[in-house]
This record gives C-alpha cells, structure tokens and sequence, in this order.
C-alpha cells in the first residue's frame, strides 16, 4: 500500500519538482526593486557630502583660470539666463535640471580632468555634486560661495585694513592682480601712465619742511 | 532496483537544490537603507518649480518640525524654539531614520536648518533619496552673538552683483579718476605746516 503511494507520487515528481522550482523562480521577480540600491551607499554619501574636501576656494581657482590650467573644466549649474549674463571664462553651462541628461554626461562622468561646479553661492553646485557622487562621477569640485565669493574676492577684493597683517596686504594684492587679468580696471592703472610728474613734485615739497624742522633746533642750543 | 536508486538520488538532489534556493531567499537580507528614489527622480524634485522646499522664517507654522542638523555643541549653545537636534554626521543612525519615520506618520514636514542653509543641503539630499518627501529647508543663517543665537533669513542662490557691470563701471571709473588724485596730493601738505607751528615754540623756550 505504501509502496503504491510512494510509486504513484514518484510518477508525478518531475511536474511536482518543476512547478516548485517555477514558483520560486516567480520569487525572483521581486529581488529587482533593490537595483535601485546600486550608487554609492547612503552611510558612505552622507560623509563624503559632510566633509569640505570637496570645496574649492575662489583664489586657487582664480591661479588655475590665470595658469590656463588645461586639466580643468569649469561648469556653471545655473540657468542659461544668468550663464549669458555673466559667468567664468571658458565655463560649460550645464543647468542643474539637465545635469543627468546624455548631452552632458561626458563632462561629468570622466577620470582625465577635474570638474569645478559652480553656481551663484554653493547651492545648487553642492547639489548636483551629491547627485553625481551617488553616481560615483570622479575628481568634481564645488567652488566655494560661488560667483558671488568670486565677486568678493577676486573681481572686487576688500582693502585691508591699516593694522591688518601683511599676509593680507599680499593676498589682496594677488587678489587685484587677479580682478585685472578679469578685466577689473582701477584708477591707479591709468595714472601711471598718464601722471608720473605731480608723484614727484610731492615729496619735493615735503623735504623743505624738514629742512626747516633741524634749522630752529640748532639754533635753539 | 538499480532503476528505483538512480531516481532516488535525482530526487534527492532536486530537493537539496530546492533546500539550498529556500535558505538562501530566507537568508535574503534586505539592505539596511535603500535609495526609494534614484537619481533622476531627484533630480526633477528639486529643480521643479511648484514643489518649493525652501522655507523662511516668516513661514513657519506647526506643520513643520524643525531639525537642527549642526553639532550637540551647537544646539545647546542656542536652537529655535522646539528644534530637536539631528547632527548631520550621524543622520543614519537607526534612531534618527526614527525620528523622520515618526514626523512622516504624523504627517507632519522636518523642517532642516544648520549655521548656514548650506550646511542643511547634505542632510535633505540623502532623506529624499531615501524617500523622505516631507523634508524641506529653512533659510537661516544662525550665528551668535554674546552667546545667544541670531537667526537670520538668507536667500539662496541669489546673486549679489552684476559683475559685467561692475567691470564696465571700474574701466569707466578709471579713465575719469584722473582729474581727482592731485587734490589727494594736496592734503598731507595741509598737515604738516601744523607739525611746524607746534615745534616751533617748544624750541624757542629752549
């Protein structure tokens, strides 16, 4: 009896075997949600975003742009108005909305040079670094504040103060070296060439009164 | 009898695979976080223009939690009123993922700020990819003064200057600065004369 049974489910144990092996093969079909997990991790994304390594400041970029440092590609992430208004030389524009289209993956998704996003502060250029860096695009750099950090310190550098270091003397004299290669005129530039004759009559003027000075205390004793 | 043993051993071997594909899908770990949203789809939730995720102070309402993503120096050197504190380093700790689940069931929106907006980009770009939909941004600028916390709205993104302008303003500038600098030189002449008067006396007394 129990022979029989076990012969007469044997019979049947390839269909048995196969339709088990189909239903989990069906369980397969549910493993392909997770294929969105490929990219960089969360943990490993969340401090790489955090760390300031990817920050560029606006005077190491000002060096490279003036060294034409060919191994470099700028990209400006904000909108096609404001990249007609005013952006840095030899920037690509790549609004932050088409960041991932195939238009542009080939400035982005490359191992030969080094990308510099920038856009009006670090905004939106931190952004799109983050969505890149998930998608482990290499050697990006977020320039730090933008053009508006640009603005500040290299187009239009603040005067140090008489009591500040002279570091600070030297770096806006970098600075404003730099804002004239950008085409930053200032009045200094011109009077040089036109008015070399009143810088010397002045201190002529000044030696007199020296002069002057030694005489009485002479003559005083 | 050899027959009966052939069929045995295939079935056996059928079961074993059938064992091995079963433990495996019961082992099956589902990844601890999982990207609910990939890239694109990001993408088009933070560049769209009617889904605005940016807040400012004078919108503040008790539909938003606010999230203080600096440090726990920070936060308790001085907060907004009923912030609670999330260090952006350990965002992905169970119990903060936690906290966000709990804001998200109330149906309620975490509301992100640090010293700078800036600094509250990381944290909003990672729980929105992680399906987090009920973030935003407020735009403050925190800072202190005599240890308490000055809190500022700040626009992102806004550009301070028309640098064409200025560099046509500095070329026109400079051609007609000329005509000013001599009076420049004119002034320290007027001080020294002042220098001569005082010493004057002083050695006449000698």
């Amino acid at each position: 009896m129990f022979n029989r049974n076990l012969a007469k489910i044997s019979s049947y144990r390839y269909p048995i075997i196969a339709a088990i092996l189909l239903i989990l093969a069906g369980g397969l079909v549910l493993l392909p949600k997770y294929e969105k997990q490929k990219g960089l991790n969360p943990k490993e994304l969340l401090n790489k975003a955090i760390s300031p390594e990817r920050y560029m400041s606006t005077d190491k970029l000002a060096d490279i742009i003036i060294n034409q440092d060919p191994s470099y590609i700028l990209v400006d992430v904000r909108d096609e108005e404001s990249y007609s208004k005013y952006t840095l030389p030899n920037a690509v524009n790549i609004p932050l909305n088409k960041l991932l289209s195939e238009d542009y993956i080939a400035y982005l998704n490359q191992d030969q040079f080094d990308v510099v996003l920038f856009s009006n502060d670090n905004f939106y250029a931190d952004q799109a670094w983050i969505l890149c860096n998930r998608l482990k695009y290499k050697n990006l750099h977020v320039l730090k504040g933008g053009i508006n950090e640009w603005y500040k310190t290299i187009i239009n550098p603040s005067v140090p103060e008489e009591d500040m270091t002279a570091q600070d003397f030297e770096l806006y004299n970098t600075r404003k070296a730099a804002s004239m290669y950008f085409g930053v005129v200032y009045p200094e530039q011109v009077k040089t060439e036109a008015k070399p004759v009143p810088k010397t009559s002045a201190p002529k003027q000044i030696i007199p009164v020296k002069k002057k000075k030694k005489m009485p205390v002479e003559g005083g004793c | 009898m050899k027959e009966l043993e052939k069929t045995k051993r295939l079935s056996i071997a059928a079961v074993i695979s059938i064992l091995v594909v079963l433990i495996g899908l019961l082992s099956y770990k589902r990844p601890k976080m999982v990207y609910e949203v990939n890239t694109a789809n990001t993408l088009e939730k933070i560049t769209d223009a009617t889904t605005n995720y940016l807040v400012s102070l004078n919108d503040l309402n008790s539909d938003y939690v606010l999230v203080d993503v600096r440090n726990q120096y920070g936060y308790e050197r001085g907060h907004l009123e009923n912030a609670i504190n999330v260090d952006a380093s350990e965002l992905l700790e169970d119990n903060n993922l936690e906290i966000f689940e709990s804001i998200k069931n109330d149906g309620k929106t975490a509301l992100l700020y640090g010293k700078t907006p800036h600094e509250a980009i990381p944290p909003y770009m990672l729980l929105l990819q992680l399906g987090f939909d009920n973030v935003k941004i407020l735009t403050v600028e925190n800072s202190y003064q005599k240890n308490k916390l000055i809190t500022n709205n700040v626009t992102v993104e806004n550009s301070v200057a028309d640098i064409n302008a200025f560099i046509q303003e500095s070329i026109k500038k400079a051609n007609a600065e000329p005509k000013v600098e001599p009076k420049k030189v004119v002034a320290p002449k007027q001080i020294i004369p002042v220098k001569k008067k005082k010493k004057m006396p002083v050695e006449g007394g000698c």
